[in-house]
């Protein structure tokens, strides 16, 4: 009884004066050879790639081996975390990180399939991360991320266009329907509910709705139909002169990008802001393709990593997820050859010597600088994208 | 085989049969009716029904599936029966009989891909008459694929599905003495058409009766093909299944599993519907095929069947040409029918991932097609043994064993759902994400097919050889082997070619059975197919279809010429070495 409260007593005052070294120390001995499954998509070989790299590197200094399974969907870890649930396996899951946001990080915070809180106690985040610079670090679609889940990078949309073809780009949402009026088959844009085609959605409501308030409250709370009523009528002016006459859309950034090669569509958009640079160096674009954003500015968020609670290596998931918060490999991810991914870290928490780097990033021909890209507008709260995904398929995929 | 307990080696194999079916079938029943704890769901309701029924989506999705689900097995089943009409037993024929192969062994995705590309408004076809013809600078905004009433969608499932037929149709022309048949009926005047249409596809019909079934249900529940060429406002019912299971919104599962369950009695509809417009049919029929004319106006549809056959077999043809030219392109806009610019860095780049890729896929394609001709062989040889089996032999006619019905449930179901409800049985036996997994999930896949192209020539074998042998010598085992398997090496290693593509073509089992853990060349392709980059997807396909075309190819041409080149290894064996020779043969 006695020893037990010196014991608890000792450990309370080293909590006091270093907790987190002190914990820190002992998350890295325990991942020490340990590996960890980290499901992300792997659609993207520029990304597979960078994993890769991440994964080596984390290999010589932490010994963790790091091993990416991936996936078409996100949800696919999702639901294969909730099968494991189902069939009582609450320890080893197969699953020890994930690439995550916004619905799919609420689904799982919601239904208690998250380890953590883990975030704010890794040292890289509590060094670099300034969590008041953007809304998006603390409130993943408007879901409070609690420390669930630990920042990776941040996106914002833009748009793509071909010089060749299209010299001066619609930069709004009207002005968009004023060009697919003047040239019919030309602008489309992702099917909802892939995730690129709901931020469009989201776009459009923002440049169009009066309401815009109400978007970061949950929908339940407001008068959807209201709110929503100027979306449908633009959308159903968009579809009679869009793409195979709104009849069949595109899945995906990429289909986008390949028809915009193709030449069948005049703008595509993409989630990733070097995306243009990346695929006119492998061809996959003719190098007259340059993006921009609109005026009034564009969606971004911030994508995370999480870990499910069943899993095996807890520690050596958050010492990835520690090595991923680092200047190095954010410098890294940012570069616009390998990914050109942005940075979550705060420019004005860094060393000098890190900030010289950060400087020193090359840029793509087509990509953007952070001062080009503008305002980043906030996404609506999590709960809109099932409202307005619901809604879409109800009145265009019947 | 000299099987001891017939009875007991036939319990066991349908119990381990009909377990996993089990479990699978109970794991999407549940929630349906709204049992699924993890959510906290402990209630049983019929709450996943009414939102299921409240959707609009699912009716116009429903709508759709019936469409494609049944066009395309009319369309597959008609091309195939006139092609194999026209062609039968002619020697050009035998050369488009190779040629199925490939089409056999190449996984949907990739033929979804290529047809694609073929058929798109910027693709090949437009490409190839522009802008000098069509005077297009720019693709037109025609809507020639992904089209709102799937026609894109079922020619993809035509072309898919019609070697299939074909190849089974081909098989079991053996066991109809077609040739004496056809001499007979031309001595009689009918006109080639005419008798086939009177005389041997009636005969046919009944003995390709479950393939035909397996095409239906793969068109009506096919969700990689339905992704990439089929209509996504509203897409099919499986595909919108799939996209209900994998919504973030977890309580969406609980209507697409009462969604799965009524795809699942979809399938039995229309099977019973399909059979029941048979008897119709064949009933009608009857009067015109007895009038004793030697030709009749039915005969064109033969006729056009043939045209529109080849034609089909035709784009599938360009489809796969078109792909391996992706993965060396570097540019390739519209309208160059050929790419402007060429590069091996497309081949360089994934070549590491290729040989991990193609070992795994090699090593689970190999050891379950191997384990699904061993479980074959043992289920056909007690089914040779079982009582009801031998006294009807002489009618010719058996009814179907119980194996018959079980092994094909698996294929029958909706792979959507069921895996779901297996998955978690992986878990609790410990095996997910492991390679046995893996295998033993293909494997219920992989031994329908293995079964079916065996069942044939292994049942109709003369079993007096066998019984010669056995009264020469004692060695039952040796003589099984040497005798009876050594004689049914055509169809042995053809019924590993079939097993070995639809293996090597497995998407979703691998994927939940390895939980991503294990890629395949399949599991890269679809994950890079949503990503519609044609330059992977093609060096991806081309390795994807390499394989099971080398087996196929190796399967036509190997046993023909087993025992020429057995002797000719012992003859130059016992010239290095006469005397241990002359020792054993004393």
């Amino acid at each position: 009884m006695k020893k037990s409260f010196i014991a608890a007593s000792i450990a309370a005052t080293l909590a006091f004066t270093n907790p987190v070294q002190a914990d820190w120390q002992d998350t890295l001995v325990q991942a020490e050879g340990q590996t960890v499954y980290f499901n992300a998509w792997g659609g993207a070989d520029n990304i597979n790639d960078y994993i890769q790299w991440a994964a080596d590197r984390i290999k010589d200094k932490y010994n963790v081996t790091l091993k990416q399974v991936k996936l078409t969907d996100t949800s696919d870890a999702v639901n294969r975390v909730l099968a494991e649930k189902a069939a009582g396996k609450n320890t080893n899951g197969s699953i020890d990180l994930m690439w995550i946001n916004g619905e799919n990080f609420r689904a799982m915070k919601d239904n208690q399939l998250l380890f953590g809180p883990f975030s704010p106690s890794l040292p890289n985040y509590q060094k670099y991360v300034n969590e008041n610079a953007r809304q998006s670090l603390t409130q993943d679609f408007g879901t409070p991320v609690d420390g669930m889940e630990s920042p990776w990078g941040m996106a914002q949309v833009i748009f793509m266009h071909d010089t060749a073809t299209l010299s001066k780009p619609p930069k709004s949402m009207v002005e968009l329907l004023a060009y697919a009026k003047q040239h019919p088959g030309r602008i489309t844009y992702p099917e909802p509910p892939q995730f690129l085609g709901s931020t469009f959605l989201k776009q459009a409501l923002y440049e169009l709705s009066p309401y815009r308030k109400a978007l970061s409250q949950p929908v339940d709370s407001v008068d959807f139909d209201k709110i929503t009523a100027p979306l449908w009528a633009y959308l159903d002016q968009l579809h009679k002169v869009a793409w195979r006459n709104g009849q069949t859309f595109p899945s995906s950034a990429e289909e986008m990008m390949r028809l915009l090669d193709d030449q069948e569509i005049d703008v595509a958009l993409s989630f990733d802001i070097s995306a243009a640079s990346v695929q006119i160096d492998k061809g996959n674009l003719p190098d007259t393709v340059r993006s921009y954003v609109f005026t009034g500015g564009t969606i971004g968020n911030t994508h995370f990593l999480a870990i499910p609670y069943n899993s095996s290596a807890t520690a050596g998931a958050q010492v990835v997820a520690n090595f991923m918060l680092s200047p190095e490999a954010q410098i890294k991810k940012q570069t616009p050859t390998i990914w050109g991914d942005l940075s979550v870290l705060s420019y004005t928490k860094l060393p000098a010597s890190d900030q010289a780097k950060f400087d020193a990033l090359p840029r793509g021909i087509a990509t953007l600088s952070i001062e080009e890209l503008g305002k980043t507008l906030p996404e609506p709260h999590s709960s809109w994208v099932g409202a307005l995904e619901k809604e879409w398929r109800k009145r265009y995929a019947q | 085989m000299p099987l001891q307990k017939i009875k007991w080696t036939q319990w066991t194999i349908a119990l381990l049969l009909a377990f996993p079916i089990a479990i699978g079938l109970i794991g999407t029943l549940l929630p349906a009716f709204q049992y699924f704890p993890p959510l906290g769901q402990d209630t049983l309701s019929l709450d996943p029904w009414h939102s299921l029924f409240e959707q609009g989506e699912f009716y116009a999705s429903l709508k759709l599936t019936l469409i494609t689900g049944i066009g395309a097995p009319i369309l597959a089943l008609w091309f195939s029966l006139s092609l194999l009409a026209w062609g039968y037993q002619r020697p050009f024929f035998r050369k488009i009989e190779t040629l199925l192969s490939p089409i056999l062994a190449i996984p949907h995705a990739a033929i979804a891909i290529g047809l694609l590309f073929l058929l798109s408004p910027s693709g090949w076809l437009v490409r190839l008459f522009s802008p000098w013809l069509t005077g297009f600078d720019r693709p037109p905004n025609w809507i020639s694929v992904q089209d709102p009433y799937g026609a894109s969608l079922i020619f993809a499932l035509v072309i898919k599905e019609m070697p299939y037929l074909l190849f089974v149709m081909l098989g079991a022309m053996k066991s109809l003495q077609a040739s004496d048949t056809i001499k007979a009926c031309q001595a009689l005047g009918y006109r080639r058409f005419t008798l086939w249409r009177k005389v041997l596809i009636p005969q046919l019909y009944p003995i390709i009766r479950l393939p035909i079934f397996i095409v239906i249900a793969f068109s009506l529940t096919v969700v990689d093909l339905a992704l990439i060429i089929g209509p996504n406002t509203p897409s099919t019912l499986a595909v919108t299944l799939f996209r209900w299971f994998n919504d973030p919104d977890l309580d969406r599962r609980l209507m697409a599993s009462a969604g799965a369950v009524f795809l699942m009695l979809v399938i039995a509809l229309v099977l019973g519907g399909w059979e029941l417009a048979h008897q119709i049919f064949s009933q009608a029929t009857r009067p015109e095929r007895s009038n004793g004319k030697r030709s009749g106006l039915s005969d064109n549809l033969l006729r056009s069947g043939v045209i529109l056959g080849l034609m089909s077999l035709l784009s599938g043809f360009i489809a796969l040409a078109l792909l391996p030219i992706w993965s060396l392109a570097k540019r390739w806009r519209f309208p160059d029918a050929l790419p402007a610019k060429w590069t091996w860095d497309n081949i360089d780049r994934a070549t590491p991932l290729l040989i991990e890729l193609t070992s795994n896929t090699l090593l689970i394609a190999l050891s379950a097609t191997l384990l699904a001709c061993f479980i074959a062989l043992l289920m056909l040889e007690t089914l040779r043994r079982s009582t009801h089996y031998s006294t009807n032999k002489s009618s010719g006619y058996n009814k179907p064993h119980l194996f018959d019905w079980l092994i094909y449930v698996p294929i029958l179901l909706p792979q959507i759902g069921f895996l779901f409800g297996l998955h978690v049985l992986l878990i609790y036996l410990n095996l997910n994400g492991d390679l046995c997994a893996i295998i033993a999930l293909h494997l219920m896949y992989v031994l329908p097919y293995v079964y079916l192209t065996l069942k044939g020539p292994y049942l109709a074998y003369e079993e007096n050889y066998l019984q010669e042998a056995n009264r020469l010598n004692r060695q039952t085992w040796r003589n099984y082997v040497r005798i009876k398997l050594a004689m049914l090496k055509p169809a042995l290693f053809t019924a590993f070619a079939i097993g070995f593509s639809v293996s090597i073509a497995q998407y979703l089992p691998t994927l939940i059975a390895g939980e991503g853990r294990y890629s395949t060349l399949t599991t890269e392709a679809v994950a890079r197919a949503a990503s519609g980059d044609r330059k992977q997807v093609g060096s991806m396909a081309l390795l994807q279809a390499f394989f099971p075309v080398m087996i196929f190819w190796m399967a036509q041409y190997i046993p023909p010429r087993w025992t020429r080149w057995r002797l000719a290894l012992k003859t130059s064996l016992r010239r290095i070495n006469p005397r241990r020779n002359k020792k054993c043969s004393a």
